[in-house]
């Protein structure tokens, strides 16, 4: 398959002081899905950030079909226009991705800025509507939708760009279970469709469910190690050396005790 | 299983010192402006879901509610006549109940408008001081006329037939206009009332902007109230005003500082789809047999009401 995203010995900081990223090393390849997961803090909506290059790294190299990503390239009309449409970023909040009127506005927002025929942007946008089921929020206005809604949108208005590659930033926060197994089918038929996802979390029972390859982001913010689902949920002693599982106490019903494990994956007695 | 919890945790709420005595904070202030912030947010809320009520008048397309707006306040401030001004008044008040609005809330919010823009304030103008003509009320009487410079002060002075006249006018034109602006921004979506401008040249980053400023004051509302609301809960005892004003002022900061954050987020997700400087919106759906009729009929009563009253 084709590398479609490169990033080699990347390093950012906010202001120049807090460290976000460190010496990260990341490739990912065409139609594929890749898991970026750590704790909160870790750096992982950053590497995002940096991916639909809506920030620039520090220093390392950014490569993106082959061709290196700087500020010269991002801000050449029709290289910066290739780059958004091939790339669509959910954000972890829907809240400060819906920003037009209403809820179709949202969805014609980016095909209208990538300049594609009316016609077509409103296909597209009626398409979307019926595929994620929410033709009824078509005219309603944004602040108006409850949070499940509002995500389901802020996805519908990445989907009508049509983009190569999905970036996610936690795609399962403040949903109920209802939506998340929505969002959890909708992720692998979009993969199934040939889409690249990527996706951060540090839910290990979504890594389950979709078994992406994955990367793990350590509280030092550096990729501590990458591999397939099964060969990082399987390492235990990995996982409890970046904190992403841990010891807890347990109740059953009289009894409680106290073990290590996450609540999907590593429940072992 | 070993115990961390902090001792004062596990000790009854009755051990803690008595507060029975302490005066509350005094929060007067805070609660009316926190209640007025609440109520933007409520009000934005009870808007939009009129604008959602399904009658003939939600239906009409904002292009056609925009320029009837247009249309029917130019024929407002041109009816000369009293008559046509209470014909155009029962015009609106049968769209209220088309419209399945509540007629009696909207209606007591016109009311003190009209009486205090329309009646109150342009009073003294029905004075023979002002409007000559035949007292109809007197309400003060002089041994005679005074004179000074060019102004004559009448014997009599009280309220002229002529001058009422005039005042009901104003009353019913201010009456009028603003209920019939209150009928289309009650059975309107905002956002689709704003975007409508774009039929008479406004530019669609300036309509997007406007959309945002109403998303971001309703936001900024519950955010007042949510942060309000944690800070009451947790205030125990008398603390002084200087205090309170103090952890305000604090409030405010983090407020405006989240808005910023609000706005920098937002501006990258407007990037990430595509915006580069210039925003693109689309104009809204075709206009209906619906809206055609409806245009009709406000074109023609605006027309009977000017060549027949």
């Amino acid at each position: 398959m084709e590398e479609i995203i490169s990033l080699k010995n990347i390093n950012y900081s906010y202001y120049g002081k807090i460290p976000a990223l460190k010496n990260i090393n990341l490739s990912v390849k065409k139609g594929e899905m890749v898991a970026i997961i750590g704790l909160n803090g870790s750096g992982k909506s950053t590497l995002l950030h940096i991916i639909n290059a809506l920030i620039l790294p520090d220093s390392g190299e950014f490569l993106f079909s082959g061709n290196p990503v700087t500020e010269k390239s991002v801000n050449n009309k029709t290289y910066g226009l290739q780059l958004r449409q091939t790339m669509g970023f959910i954000f972890q909040n829907p809240e400060i991705q819906l920003f037009c009127p209403t809820v179709f506005d949202e969805l014609l927002f980016a095909p209208l800025q990538l300049s594609l025929p009316v016609e077509t942007a409103v296909d597209r946008a009626e398409k979307t509507l019926s595929f994620l089921d929410i033709e009824y929020l078509k005219d309603r206005p944004v602040y108006m939708l409850s949070g499940g809604e509002k995500k389901k949108v802020a996805i519908a208005s990445v989907l009508t760009m049509n983009p190569e590659i999905l970036l996610i930033d936690e795609p399962l926060s403040s949903l109920d279970p209802k939506t998340q197994t929505f969002f959890i089918d909708l992720l692998l038929e979009l993969n199934h469709a040939g889409k690249t996802l990527i996706f951060t979390t540090h839910h290990l029972d979504l890594v389950d469910h979709l078994q992406p390859r994955v990367a793990v982001l350590s509280d030092e913010h550096t990729i501590q190690k990458t591999g397939t689902a099964s060969e990082i949920l399987n390492d235990e002693e990995f996982l409890i050396s970046v904190n992403l599982i841990h010891e807890h106490v347990h109740k059953h019903e009289n009894g409680e005790h106290k073990h290590f494990h996450s609540h999907y994956v590593f429940h072992k007695h | 299983m070993e115990n961390k919890i902090p001792a004062y945790l596990v000790k009854p709420v009755a051990d803690q010192k008595d507060l029975s005595e302490t005066k509350g904070p005094r929060l007067a202030f805070l609660d009316k402006t926190i209640l007025n912030s609440a109520r933007a947010a409520k009000a934005i809320y009870v808007q939009a879901e009129n604008s959602t009520v399904q009658s003939v008048i939600q239906k009409i397309n904002p292009h056609i509610k925009l320029i009837s707006l247009i249309y029917f306040l130019f024929i407002i401030s041109i009816a000369n006549r009293i008559e046509a001004q209470a014909v155009i008044t029962a015009f609106i008040f049968s769209l209220y109940v088309l419209a399945k609005l509540k007629v009696f809330e909207v209606y007591k919010r016109t009311f003190l408008l009209a009486f205090i823009f329309g009646f109150v304030i342009v009073l003294p103008a029905s004075l023979n001081l002002v409007t000559p003509g035949r007292i109809i009320l007197n309400i003060m009487t002089f041994n005679k006329p005074s004179h000074f410079l060019i102004y004559t002060i009448p014997q009599n002075i009280g309220f002229t037939d002529d001058g009422f006249k005039v005042v009901l006018l104003i009353f019913l034109r201010i009456l009028n206009s603003v209920s019939f602006g209150m009928l289309i921004v009650f059975t309107t979506s905002f956002p689709l009332f704003v975007k409508s401008f774009k039929i008479l040249g406004v530019p669609d980053t300036f309509l997007m902007i406007i959309t945002l400023a109403y998303k971001y004051i309703f936001i900024l509302s519950r955010t007042i109230e949510e942060t309000y609301f944690a800070f009451k809960s947790r205030l125990l005892g008398n603390i002084k005003n200087e205090k309170i004003r103090e952890v305000i002022s604090g409030r405010i900061f983090f407020i405006f500082k989240k808005s910023m954050r609000f706005y920098e987020n937002t501006y990258n997700a407007m990037v990430s789809r595509a915006y580069q400087g210039k925003i693109i919106l689309h104009s809204q759906k075709k206009l209906s047999y619906h809206d055609f009729v409806a245009l009709f009929i406000i074109v023609v009563s605006g027309i009977c009401i000017i060549y027949f009253l």
